[in-house]
């Protein structure tokens, strides 16, 4: 595979995996203030720190606003993250290598596309913001089961798992960070007794509220909800479990690149042989792997609480982005 | 054969308002009123489907393209450059005698074009013997020097034609200009066909019609055919400029279709004189490059420097027989617009045969008294840069503005040899699904309604050259959507239609 068409695809991946987090969150958030009237004078800035987007938002909206911040994450060409951008740039990648997925995920992706090419605002009051993002949820479960039952499981569904995962640890991490800012900001909080429907908000953004509840009852402790968000392995949203897909198809382009040896063999000869190609001594070891691997290994989320979460948090940020760093050096640079 | 009159007890009133053009070759009425081609099955299956029917074809047509993107790139647009090439659902039918005839010919043609660029490449036998000038191949702009001395495999340099026919008012199929470099549209043929199994698949069964689908696995056939050293399992690629091509979706399509990989000029190296690509795993030696770039821009060290979309050093992997490209360097000398006129030549020279099928009458503008009796009744003939293609430049004398010609005039008095006169043809009509009140007819619903009128159209069958000739039972029917207009590029307002070649 051609490391343009294997980096469009971690990309296209990673963008889709954006799209949907951010369509969650603010479908959440939207309907959480309608049960909970806000306390602050602009309930929506959470978000807007979520995605690290305070300024960029500042910078073309007066005031956080409802109608403001749902143009701004979901409709806003200007704003290279909005859902709309993500959809239209997951598109754009797939544009280019087509020939490696499925017609059925392509066709898919192309009329979501079309359709968001389409978006207006005048879609929040007609349908409607519940009706909104309850189809556009539906089209990314669509998207990932046509995913799941199209795809080979060759190195275009790895390149895929790879973008995706980083993306899905990325965003989890994130979103429990600002949460906890936003809704803790009393040390002694920790560990006692939490806004219920805040943390169940954040459970249901990622789809864990009734996994939650199967496992471990009706009370949100905040312990747990860290607990089933970064070391549960069994749970399909959270850290531990992206990083162990993660870990799976870093493992098996190991495996295939040890397989195709002769190749590099002919290939390290030639002069044009960038350096990161050439240094194979261990193709399975990615450092920054391992390290964020080890940090996931043990459910530490009591430990964790107590050290200071948000430090926690910006090393799994970090973590995500040196591999991310360490994929795009061995496998996707292509001077 | 002129304006023939439907009878109005079998027709449906959407086609009773049906007139073709008086003094032109109606594909669909003429054929349907002949008794001996096997055309009248599909026409009378159509001149009795409800009115409404014909609005929501198009419109669900439409629809799965959109879906599908399978679209085209108009240049020079910033935003929303990916175009739905517009397709029209009444098919043109080719009964099988008559594609059987056209089929020899296009093989033939094809043959001898081929023959023609090794020739010239290589010996210069017909350029010695004085069939055709020495100067005109030489000082085409096509003529690539660093193509001398190439010596693909199987000799080839065409591995795949598009070849331009018109059906003329005498209901004869005419050459009107070759497609040697880079011809598409094929990708548009077989998906038009698959959108028609889904529009109308009892009228497909029953008319039995002559499948497309092979072509991918022909044209893979045939590159790999053409492997340096007969290499057994060779490696393949597609070469496109990229997304922002005309022709990106089928360059996708194809490399879809075949199985392999679609690479831009990025993702390539030469060195050692062997043609590499740059895969996850490390460099990957390329056999066959199926290059939908044009020569300008295939390798920097030869041609344009300026170039990023080829790759340098290409001519040297070429040079060395380490890897073929498909089609070769230089075969533009084989669809000039002037040598155009000595292809009947050719045929007789390197085959032995009389050209099967005939071209269009052409007159080259460098010979003085041509020129002149040109320039004199310049509103009768066609004007044609040599140079151009897509259907740029060109001046249709009985439909062009006195400025328009005027201004011909002028390039011509200046460069007379950059251009070519031809008589105008009258491109054969075919019954065409417009909107009502439309005159370009490219949005149609079932709101707006529909009518049925005649447009021009032509033909682009594709030829394939392998270890042996291979011809798509079909082709692309382009028509122009534009009320009287000739022009049925699909950069200048043209839409297609399924072509059916019924069994024989």
């Amino acid at each position: 595979m051609l490391r343009r068409i294997a980096g469009h695809l971690y990309w296209a991946a990673r963008n889709l995996e954006r799209a949907e987090w951010r369509a969650r969150l603010v479908d959440v958030n939207y309907h959480l203030l309608i049960e909970t009237p806000p306390r602050g004078s602009e309930p929506w800035s959470p978000l807007l720190a979520i995605f690290g987007e305070r300024e960029t938002f500042a910078s073309r909206y007066a005031t956080a606003d409802e109608d403001s911040v749902l143009n701004f994450f979901v409709l806003d060409l200007e704003n290279p993250n909005s859902i709309r951008n993500c959809i239209i740039n997951a598109r754009n990648n797939m544009l280019s290598l087509r020939h490696y997925i499925s017609s059925e995920l392509w066709i898919e992706l192309n009329t979501l596309y079309l359709d968001a090419r389409g978006w207006t605002s005048g879609l929040f009051s007609s349908p409607g913001v519940f009706a909104f993002f309850s189809e556009l949820r539906d089209n990314f479960y669509q998207l990932s089961g046509i995913l799941q039952t199209t795809i080979p499981r060759d190195l275009a569904y790895d390149f895929i798992q790879i973008g995706m995962m980083l993306e899905r640890a990325e965003d989890v991490a994130r979103m429990l960070d600002v949460k906890y800012h936003f809704l803790l900001p009393k040390l002694e909080d920790v560990g006692g007794p939490v806004d219920l429907l805040q943390w169940a908000a954040v459970l249901r953004s990622a789809s864990g509220l009734e996994a939650y509840r199967k496992r471990h009852g009706n009370s949100i402790e905040l312990k747990k909800v860290v607990g089933i968000l970064l070391f549960d392995a069994s749970f399909p949203r959270s850290a531990r479990f992206s990083l162990d897909q993660l870990a799976v198809s870093l493992k098996r382009i190991a495996v295939e690149r040890a397989e195709s040896g002769a190749e590099s063999q002919t290939s390290s000869q030639s002069q044009t042989q960038s350096s990161s190609q050439s240094c194979t001594t261990s193709p399975a070891h990615f450092t920054a792997l391992s390290q964020l691997d080890a940090s996931l290994k043990n459910d530490r989320s009591l430990q964790v609480l107590k050290a200071g979460l948000h430090q926690f948090l910006l090393e799994i940020q970090d973590g995500c982005a040196a591999i991310g760093d360490e994929v795009f050096a061995r496998y996707l640079r292509s001077d | 054969m002129a304006a023939i009159v439907l009878e109005t007890s079998t027709a449906t009133p959407v086609w009773a308002a049906y007139k073709s053009g008086e003094g032109m070759f109606d594909e669909m009425l003429d054929l349907a009123n002949s008794e001996r081609n096997g055309c009248q099955p599909t026409a009378k299956a159509l001149f009795s489907m409800p009115p409404d029917w014909f609005a929501e074809i198009s419109g669900r047509a439409q629809q799965m393209f959109r879906r599908m993107g399978v679209t085209f790139n108009v240049y020079g647009g910033a935003d929303g450059v990916e175009r739905i090439f517009p397709f029209d659902p009444i098919p043109r039918v080719i009964d099988a005698d008559t594609w059987a005839t056209l089929e020899a010919g296009l093989i033939q043609r094809v043959r001898a074009l081929n023959m023609f660029v090794g020739d010239v490449y290589g010996e210069g036998n017909i350029l010695a013997d004085g069939i055709v000038p020495r100067d005109l191949v030489l000082g085409c702009p096509q003529f690539r020097r660093a193509a001398v001395g190439i010596k693909p495999p199987l000799g080839n340099f065409i591995t795949v034609a598009g070849i331009d026919l018109v059906r003329g008012a005498d209901g004869r199929f005419y050459v009107l200009e070759d497609n040697a470099r880079t011809p598409s549209g094929v990708s548009y043929v077989i998906e038009n066909r698959l959108v028609m199994t889904r529009l109308m698949p009892d009228l497909m069964r029953s008319c039995r019609v002559r499948s497309v689908e092979r072509y991918p696995a022909d044209l893979l056939q045939c590159l790999i055919e053409q492997a340096p050293g007969a290499k057994s399992n060779p490696t393949i690629a597609l070469l496109t400029p990229g997304p922002y091509n005309s022709a990106f979706f089928e360059h996708v399509f194809l490399s879809q279709q075949m199985g392999i990989e679609l690479v831009e000029g990025q993702d390539l190296v030469c060195a050692d004189h062997k043609l590499y690509m740059k895969t996850v795993h490390g460099l990957r030696q390329v056999d066959v490059l199926y290059r939908r770039i044009d020569d300008d821009f295939a390798d920097p060290l030869v041609f344009r420097s300026d170039s990023v979309l080829g790759v340098a050093g290409l001519t040297s992997v070429l040079r060395a027989g380490n890897a073929t490209i498909a089609n070769g360097l230089g075969t533009g000398i084989a669809d000039d617009k002037a040598i155009y006129a000595f292809t009947p030549a050719m045929i007789r020279y390197y085959l032995s045969e009389e050209p099967i099928l005939p071209i269009v009458e052409t007159y080259l503008l460098g010979d003085r008294d041509v020129r002149e009796e040109v320039l004199a009744n310049l509103g009768r003939y066609v004007i044609k840069p040599t140079g151009a293609s897509g259907g740029y430049g060109v001046v249709i004398g009985p439909k062009a503005s006195e400025q328009e010609l005027a201004k011909v005039r002028e390039l011509i008095i200046a460069d007379p040899s950059a251009f070519i006169a031809q008589p105008v043809i009258q491109l054969s009509m075919h019954p065409t699904i417009i909107a009502n009140g439309s005159k370009s007819g490219t949005q149609i619903g079932t709101q707006t309604g529909a009518q049925i009128v005649p447009r021009h159209i032509d033909f682009r069958p594709f030829v394939l050259l392998g270890a042996k000739p291979r011809v798509l039972a079909g082709g692309l029917t382009r028509v122009a959507l534009r009320e009287g207009s000739l022009i049925v590029n699909s950069s200048q307002g043209g839409g297609s239609k399924d072509t059916w070649v019924l069994e024989a």
